[in-house]
């Protein structure tokens, strides 16, 4: 069945050397090793010196890790200085890892938590980029329910969210409703995503977030890899108007959703 | 993302021994590791699989160290002066085969920066050759070939250093 075996390679004698050789190949290589003394001299040598080189470089691993290499310190810098939303995303993974019992404790090591306002903001932020990143780019399928079911579209997303919604005209401003999706969200939650269109065939997303009650924020731009967006709270939902475009478009955008837009308060 | 900071934080020793063993200068190893982990933390959105977290922060050190000696040097051997008492002292030959680490890393050394690279995610960080061929974006037969010539200019360096103590001994 299996035609002659190939000859031993250089590689197959350093896969030895590293634990990479496939089980196959053992057998032969070590018959190879044994009937060739000088080989098998130089394999051992590469061995001891692999040995030797891990126990020359492994007091480096066990060293106490200084306090600037502390992943919660980092954290915390980059939320002190707080320059791009982005920096909230860390907080919030930080508190979603907490949430899973994951990384349980290691919160407890920040010396202050980010207020939940924000670390709202920054999972609504993070879930607007991210839907926009994975939905807008799809040609053929970015929405479950298209704009000619606008009345189905609607309802069945008022149902699944638990509240009211209703797609705001973006018309006058130039974009077309083509339709939307039900998105999860990491707590396991409904939340929703409207997509727009304008004539270019440029894609917007409005998604929409039910919040606490409790929770609010003002207006907040993020942008990542060329996509910009920006997201508020506001009488329990989140919204977060994401696009490829200029932030001045999508204030103009934002500013129709809040005040077109009953539901946006 | 999330569990992805404890994973993350689990590789700092790794990532720490392999920056030192590199730079053999722990304060540049340290801030390399710190800069390394800033980037990751910036791009932690774009989505990692836990499995290939490990590789993915190498590839960043890699990525980092390269931008850095572009321009300072092109290619070829270290040249970052590095303080050689600042790295453990030693020279106890402290091995069965007698090999020092003193002498072992003094063969590391010379050796091209790809080469050490190589050897050191392939036989310390026990990285796949296509894991290392990642970290370093290059073809899988150039890890292998690099790593044959670094292990064979270690053998070399190695025996040439126990040479002068054989013909004593005639």
């Amino acid at each position: 069945m299996s035609g002659p075996e190939p000859p031993i390679a250089e590689a197959d004698l350093h896969a030895f050397v590293d634990n990479q050789l496939p089980k196959a190949r053992l057998a032969a290589v070590q018959r190879y090793l044994y009937a060739n003394q000088q080989e098998a001299r130089r394999v051992a040598a590469w061995m001891a010196h692999r040995e030797a080189l891990r126990q020359a470089v492994a007091l480096e691993a066990e060293a106490p890790l200084p306090p600037g290499l502390d992943l919660s310190r980092l954290i915390e810098t980059r939320l002190r200085r707080r320059h791009t939303a982005w920096l909230w995303l860390t907080a919030a993974s930080v508190l979603f890892a907490l949430a899973l019992g994951g990384a349980g404790g290691w919160l407890l090591r920040l010396p202050y938590a980010p207020g939940r306002d924000a670390v709202a903001l920054a999972l609504l932020e993070q879930q607007g980029l991210a839907t926009h990143v994975v939905y807008a780019a799809d040609k053929r399928h970015p929405i479950e329910v298209a704009a000619v079911e606008r009345d189905h579209l609607t309802q069945w997303l008022s149902n699944r969210l638990n509240r009211k919604v209703t797609a705001p005209e973006l018309d006058a401003l130039g974009y077309r409703l083509i339709g939307g999706r039900l998105l999860a969200t990491e707590r396991g939650g409904a939340a929703a995503l409207l997509m727009y269109e304008d004539v270019r065939g440029q894609r917007l997303s409005l998604v929409l977030r039910p919040m606490a009650r409790n929770l609010h924020a003002a207006r907040a731009d993020m942008s990542e890899g060329g996509v910009n967006g920006c997201a508020w709270i506001a009488d329990g939902l989140g919204y977060a108007v994401v696009a490829a475009l200029p932030d001045e478009e999508l204030d103009r955008v934002a500013d129709h959703v809040r005040l077109e837009w009953p539901a946006a308060g | 993302m999330t569990s992805s900071i404890a994973v993350i934080q689990t590789c700092v020793p790794a990532l720490r021994r392999y920056a030192s063993a590199l730079l053999r200068d722990r304060d540049k190893a340290d801030d390399l590791v710190r800069d390394c982990l800033v980037r990751a933390l910036n791009r932690l959105h774009i989505g990692q699989e836990d499995g290939d977290i490990r590789t993915w922060l190498f590839a960043i050190m890699h990525d980092l160290l390269a931008s850095r000696s572009r321009g300072v040097n092109l290619r070829g051997a270290v040249q970052t002066p590095y303080d050689k008492d600042s790295v453990a002292p030693s020279g106890r030959a402290d091995r069965d085969d007698g090999v020092s680490r003193q002498d072992l890393m003094r063969a590391i050394d010379p050796l091209p920066k790809d080469q050490r690279s190589v050897l050191l995610l392939v036989a310390v960080e026990d990285l796949s050759y296509a894991e290392t061929a990642r970290v370093l974006g290059v073809p899988i037969d150039i890890v292998m070939s690099q790593l044959s010539l670094a292990r064979e200019q270690v053998r070399q360096s190695l025996s040439d250093l126990r040479t002068p103590a054989l013909r004593r001994v005639k």
